[in-house]
């Protein structure tokens, strides 16, 4: 096996509240849904039996609450890469989402702080969007720690 | 039936009750699975060989994996599950198998070291408070329970704030 690069290196321009990082998408399927619930011993009807799901008032089988969450937190470790780690995540579902789906993340910078010994703590706002019709299912906030170098710090930090 | 008084005084009577519960090793095979459903690239959480590059005994899990997984047990037999396919909750007792939907509402989670594979998980929860709210659904209670993770030498891992709503 060759030796894998680094998911992510340096960020092109710092990091600086009111920062908007790029988003990304994520698919969802059924396949995936069911794969979730395997890995993660959920055994809800609501996530793998449509005719339950139906019954229940959705459309489809629904994505898990912490698969959104999976969605929030690979969005911000993709982000950091190697060089960083995620402190601190929340979120809260506020629309449902089902299999088919496209869900979009997105992140903007809220704020930026001074961590420890060449570290920086930054602050993060996240939404999660159902492509379909726009409606914001997740919002959530997250902080992470990176790198002084890939930061601006805040003018009060 | 929905939620009503008898539901929330049978939670109620668990708020500030800490259960300690060894939730046993996290394999490799377990966190390997768990990031390629959730579609992760990344090869800290799928090559043995990279993690132990940069320090790690094994394959590091995905941030929300520990939080994400519902049941740590084999499973209950078939003829102890709820309507909805899930398992009689240690942490939801009273809440009746049918008619009640029980649903994660929300999570706020805090990372203190990284989930290498190989280690063994203990948690501890403790149900903070259960508040009644009126929606346009009906009624509805949200409960929300306090989760600390640690290793096997008692080293924090992480620690959450789980919502969950009962319909």
């Amino acid at each position: 096996m060759s030796q894998p690069e680094d998911v992510m290196t340096t960020p092109t321009t710092p990091l600086s509240t009111g920062t908007v990082l790029a988003p990304t998408s994520n698919e969802t399927s059924v396949i995936q849904i069911f794969r979730y619930s395997a890995a993660t011993w959920n055994t809800h009807r609501i996530h793998y039996d449509k005719d339950y799901a139906i019954k229940e008032g959705y459309p489809n089988v629904l994505v898990q609450s912490h698969l959104h969450g999976a969605f929030l937190a690979k969005y911000c470790t993709d982000l950091v890469g190697a060089d960083g780690t995620l402190v601190d995540l929340s979120l809260r579902v506020r629309k449902f989402a089902v299999a088919g789906e496209t869900l979009i993340v997105q992140g903007t910078v809220s704020a930026v702080r001074e961590g420890d010994e060449a570290r920086a703590r930054v602050d993060l706002d996240l939404s999660e969007t159902r492509a379909s019709d726009g409606e914001v299912c997740v919002t959530g906030t997250a902080t992470i720690d990176v790198p002084l170098s890939w930061v601006t710090l805040d003018a009060s930090a | 039936m929905a939620v009503d008084d008898l539901v929330k005084e049978n939670l109620e009577r668990e708020v500030g009750v800490e259960y300690v519960e060894n939730l046993g090793l996290v394999s490799a095979t377990l966190t390997k699975r768990y990031a390629a459903a959730v579609g992760e690239t990344n090869p800290l959480y799928r090559d043995a060989e990279y993690a132990r590059a940069r320090g790690y005994a094994d394959v590091v899990a995905p941030p929300n994996f520990v939080p994400g997984v519902i049941f740590w047990t084999e499973g209950a037999p078939y003829d102890q599950l709820r309507e909805d396919g899930t398992e009689a909750d240690t942490h939801l007792p009273g809440v009746p198998a049918k008619g009640v939907r029980v649903m994660g509402g929300g999570e706020e989670m805090h990372f203190v070291k990284p989930v290498v594979a190989g280690t063994v998980i203990t948690r501890r929860t403790v149900l903070l408070d259960v508040t009644a709210r009126e929606t346009s659904q009906g009624p509805m209670l949200v409960a929300r329970y306090a989760d600390r993770y640690t290793d096997q030498a008692g080293d924090e891992l992480l620690s959450s704030v789980r919502t969950v709503l009962l319909r």
